[in-house]
């Protein structure tokens, strides 16, 4: 019996150490390489430890090729406010999907969720002679529109099951004291939900960080570019490589991420869980 | 406050609600509506017409063409291999996510040591963007540098020199599989954990004291509890990889041989390489229609299973 | 940044302040006339010309683009250069999205291949409208005729080249081959790549001994097509129409036999191929000629290995290649811009401006009569690679038939198919892209 609870604990400990290898060791490994100089990177077989360790590439980065941070700032301008913007709307229809029972809300939630599936790629080609339409193409306005729209349903749904835990009694009390529609909501219900805003308001700034397509897309002029669609055309170019630098890039383009993830994956963590779970 | 006014104000509370509601709703519903439902069925559209670039410049709508795209497409024989090509993908990386998943959950669950730390930092892959992760994965695979090729160097005993995952049509599929997986495994194990959490523990417990076997107790307790979020993790997983665009494309553009074409590639393909963007609106279209398909399917299947 | 900004404000300014002083000025030229032709005459007025390049990007030419904006501006005062830029493989929908919108650019740097997509889209204008013709005139014919879709040359090229043979000098002295006796045929090729087969770099890497790009790329697409005509084979007819043969078999039966030998690196991009010759780990590839810039920029001292070759003969072939250039396509957007887009053109186009460039930035052969002269050292032992190439027949659908003989090319190395079967399905998918 003994025996076979140390083996099992053993093999847990294994797999574990082998699941969080492949999880981590990525990232490891496109950090050291970030520290190599090129013709170290090249080497075969590969140093675990950069031999020579170098910031060259960094100094690089922000020296050289630092067109580099005007993809990154727009990128955070971009994101920021796409999720503050997602936060809003989402709070806004949260509530509204979660206190009121109208016929309708079937076919809202429908929509929206069927929204969630469609593949960006389906909206490319018409999404561009829209924006064109409405003289939202190539400005960062119409991009932060454009990514709020993808990022709502989920958002919603999201919101929305935070708003379903605040119990209505809370607002009746508040209404009975007189506070209107509109100070219920923002000064009794709000501050219930924080963990939930908090949750959207990460969950979609992450999403928009990440996004590729619709950058790709809707902007036209390098100086408005954010991070992914930037690094490909300028740093995946057609001349050649220089895999220290997209590393460097690599492991820059993800601190801040990283950064947030730490200071409130509590609440992310929270948010997420609470939503899914419910959903 | 006289008694007989109270229906009254019922009813405008009732209307007022009404109205209030819908207010609330109103910027959501006019964003979906504008950037998301007109453009899908304006391509839905595009796809039933011959729709080049010259119409893109002049303005000019397509015109009707008896589903010429489809016809072709179908003809071609582009259509079934990319479509094979997507369910494979979707299939095998949503099974591995949820295996591996469910296994660093369960062993996150059990007392071990440091594991809220673990639990933290074994979600980074999550935060680092789709782009930089095609990289990271790029860099790994590299043919001639790459790690991997060193590790299957050393793993055969030197019997295999030359291990280029994305170079061989056999393995490519399989590349970016792994790159997917590293993406999402976090985020899966992370709400599957939540789920386990969730288990009353005395249920556990009292059947321990009946007797019942670690598996019994999974499979009669945990995994009926854990239903929802398994539901709702396995179709988050579905949707995304379904929809997986950038990691193909900046990975393999849908090589070698086209084995790792997908619909996202293929439509992307169509529209703006061949720049007809008709048929590419055709393969989107597809592409939908089989999503919705599959998500019905799943849904179905799912609440068919006897949950008590 | 702030330069740039303080640089744009202050243009802005000017701008305004000339709007105000010149109210009177329309659209008027100076001298009378209201064609392009003829040239002499100018416009006064303050104009905007916006060129789509994609270069301007890649830290390998970025110095001489912003060099050529300054020098223009200089001379012509009235006319600012506004870039449009995206990445290589954007930058064509770019154009095209553009002008749905509306917002035309006036020229595009752009590749040989992707003259169809504009002349298709309606942009592109005929240079035999737009330019001078005594400008004109002083082009190479065959050169020229490679830009021609229906009689009218829509691409004006500023240098091109062909599919030609890079190859390593002193891993040929390592071998034991003689440094400057390149291979002339296919053979040949064979017989030294089986020498070189096994070396390995000072750090233990393989040396591959030939390089051709297969990757999923427009434009390796155009390596193949060059390696067929090598061998004598066609592969477009002229009309537009599939028209395979034994050339074209025996071309890809080369590519599955460097393959097989496991001389080539495979599934490679021309970058991965760059990349691989500047660090001492290719023997031999092809490559346009100005892909030495991507060699310089991983490894500067590569011109000191670096020599070209005429590319190869192969069976009943010559050896001639594709040819390819870099072009500008023009679009005619009125009196005053097509003045402008001429004078651009016909100013970067002159052995002052490019001289400089194609002897040290990025290696290409000559167009034009007066530049007879800017032939860089390095090409000289392949001078005639663009005399003899052979134009590709511009069809519409030129992108994706280069990307289904990529296909073709990966299915007989990465798949390991027969060279018959998979022409046969070659055959099938190319038919249906070239009836597009």
């Amino acid at each position: 019996m003994k025996r076979r609870q140390t083996l099992s604990s053993i093999l847990k400990y294994f797999v574990l150490a082998v699941i969080l290898l492949f999880l981590l060791f990525p990232l490891y490994w496109v950090l050291i390489t970030s520290f190599k100089t090129n013709m170290e990177a090249y080497a075969f077989p590969p140093s675990f430890i950069p031999k020579s360790p170098t910031v060259e590439s960094y100094i690089n980065l922000f020296t050289v090729n630092n067109v580099f941070f005007v993809y990154y700032k727009n990128n955070f301008i971009v994101s920021g406010i796409s999720a503050a913007l997602t936060v809003l709307v989402a709070l806004l229809s949260g509530y509204a999907l979660s206190r009121f029972h109208f016929r309708w809300n079937g076919w809202i939630v429908a929509a929206f969720l069927s929204a969630q599936m469609f593949p960006m790629i389906s909206r490319l080609i018409s999404l561009y002679g829209l924006m064109r339409g409405m003289h939202l193409i190539n400005t960062h306005p119409g991009l932060i529109l454009a990514l709020t729209a993808a990022m709502l349903p989920f958002s919603i749904m999201l919101m929305s099951s935070f708003f379903d835990s605040v119990p209505v009694a809370v607002e009746e009390s508040a209404r009975i004291d007189g506070a209107g529609r509109f100070g219920v909501l923002f000064r009794i219900v709000v501050p219930l939900v924080k963990p939930g805003i908090l949750a959207v308001g990460i969950y979609s700034f992450l999403l928009a960080w990440d996004d590729y397509l619709h950058a790709a897309t809707l902007i036209q002029t390098d100086g408005l570019r954010t991070l992914s669609i930037g690094i490909a055309l300028r740093y995946l170019g057609e001349l050649s490589y220089d895999w220290s630098l997209i590393n460097t890039i690599s492991i820059v383009g993800t601190i801040p991420m990283l950064l947030l993830f730490f200071f409130f994956q509590k609440y992310m963590v929270k948010g997420l869980v609470a939503g899914a779970v419910k959903g | 406050m006289s008694k007989a006014s109270v229906p009254a104000r019922r009813l405008k509370a009732a209307t007022g609600d009404k109205l209030f509601s819908l207010g609330l709703l109103l910027p959501a519903i006019l964003l979906t509506f504008v950037f998301i439902l007109v453009p899908v069925i304006d391509s839905i559209i595009k796809s039933f017409t011959e729709y080049k670039i010259k119409n893109v410049i002049s303005g000019q709508p397509g015109t009707w063409n008896n589903f010429e795209n489809y016809i072709k497409l179908f003809q071609n024989d582009k259509l079934m291999p990319a479509i094979i090509t997507t369910f494979i993908f979707v299939f095998a990386v949503v099974i591995a996510q949820f295996l591996i998943g469910f296994i660093l959950a369960v062993i996150l669950d059990s007392k071990i040591r440091g594991s809220r730390f673990l639990r933290s930092i074994m979600m980074m892959p999550w935060v680092v963007p789709t782009m930089i992760s095609g990289m990271v994965w790029l860099w790994i695979y590299q043919p001639q540098y790459g790690l991997l090729r060193y590790l299957v160097q050393v793993v055969t005993g030197g019997s295999v020199l030359d291990f280029a995952i994305l170079n061989n049509p056999n393995t490519a599929l399989l590349g970016i599989g792994i790159a997917a997986l590293w993406k999402q495994v976090p985020l899966t194990t992370l709400l599957l954990l939540a789920g386990l959490q969730s288990v009353p523990n005395d249920m556990l417990e009292a059947a321990t004291v009946d007797g019942a076997s670690t598996l019994r107790r999974f499979v009669s307790i945990v995994i009926p509890y854990m239903m929802s979020v398994i539901k709702v993790t396995v179709s988050m997983s579905i949707i995304e990889n379904f929809k997986q665009f950038p990691l193909f494309w900046t990975m393999t553009g849908g090589g070698p041989d086209g084995s790792t074409t997908t619909l996202a590639i293929l439509s992307y393909r169509e529209a703006f390489v061949s720049n007809n963007l008709g048929s590419g609106a055709a393969v989107t279209t597809v592409w939908m229609l089989l999503m919705i398909l599959v998500v019905f399917v799943y849904n179905k299947i799912f609440r068919a299973e006897p949950m008590d | 940044m702030k330069r740039v900004l303080a640089l744009v404000l202050a243009l802005c300014l000017a701008l305004s302040l000339a709007a105000c002083g010149g109210g009177n000025s329309t659209s008027q030229p100076a001298a009378g006339g209201s064609g392009s032709q003829g040239g002499g005459e100018g416009y006064t007025e303050d104009i905007t010309l916006k060129v789509a390049n994609y270069a301007i990007l890649e830290s390998g030419y970025t110095e001489f683009w912003e060099g050529v904006k300054a020098g223009f501006e200089e001379k012509y005062p009235n006319i600012t250069i506004e870039w449009v830029t995206a990445p290589y493989g954007e930058i064509t929908n770019q154009v095209i999205n553009m002008a749905g919108g509306g917002d035309m650019v006036d020229v595009i740097f752009s590749e040989l291949i992707w003259i169809p997509t504009f002349v298709e889209a309606g942009l592109a204008a005929p240079a035999e409208e737009m330019l001078d013709e005594d400008f004109l005139a002083d082009f190479y014919p065959n050169v020229l005729e490679a830009h021609q879709v229906d009689g009218l040359t829509y691409g004006v090229p500023l240098y091109a080249s062909s599919c030609v043979l890079y190859y390593n000098k002193d891993i040929f002295e390592a071998a034991g081959l003689d440094p400057n006796a390149p291979p002339t045929t296919y053979e040949e090729m064979l017989a030294m790549a089986e020498q070189i087969d096994g070396m390995t770099t000072a750090d233990g890497n393989k040396i591959y001994s030939f390089g051709v790009p297969t990757a999923s790329v427009a434009v390796s697409g155009s390596f193949l097509n060059s390696v067929v005509y090598n061998f004598g084979g066609s592969v477009l007819a002229e009309d537009g129409t599939l028209a395979i043969d034994d050339g074209f078999t025996e071309a890809f039966e080369m590519i599955k036999l460097l393959d097989d030998k496991e001389y080539m690196p495979q599934n490679a991009k021309a970058k991965d191929l760059r990349n691989l010759f500047a660090l001492g780990q290719l023997a031999m590839y092809y490559d346009q000629s100005w892909g030495f810039n991507g060699v310089s920029s991983i490894n500067p001292d590569a011109s000191s290995f670096t020599a070209s070759a005429m590319p190869l003969k192969g069976g009943d072939g010559n050896g001639a290649g594709t040819l390819q250039s870099h072009c500008f396509v023009m679009v005619n957007n009125g009196d005053a811009q097509a003045w402008a887009a001429k004078e651009f053109v016909q100013y970067v186009i002159t052995p002052e401006v490019l001289n400089d460039y194609m002897n040290n930035i990025t290696p290409a052969y000559p167009v034009k009569n007066d530049m007879a002269d800017c032939l860089p050292a390095m090409l000289e032992a392949s001078a005639d690679a663009t005399t003899q190439a052979i134009p590709v027949p511009l069809v519409p659908a030129l992108n994706d038939f280069n990307l289904e003989l990529c296909t073709l090319a990966q299915a007989v190395t990465v798949s390991d198919k027969d060279v018959n079967t998979a022409i046969a399905d070659f055959e099938t998918a190319a038919n249906a892209i070239l009836a597009g």
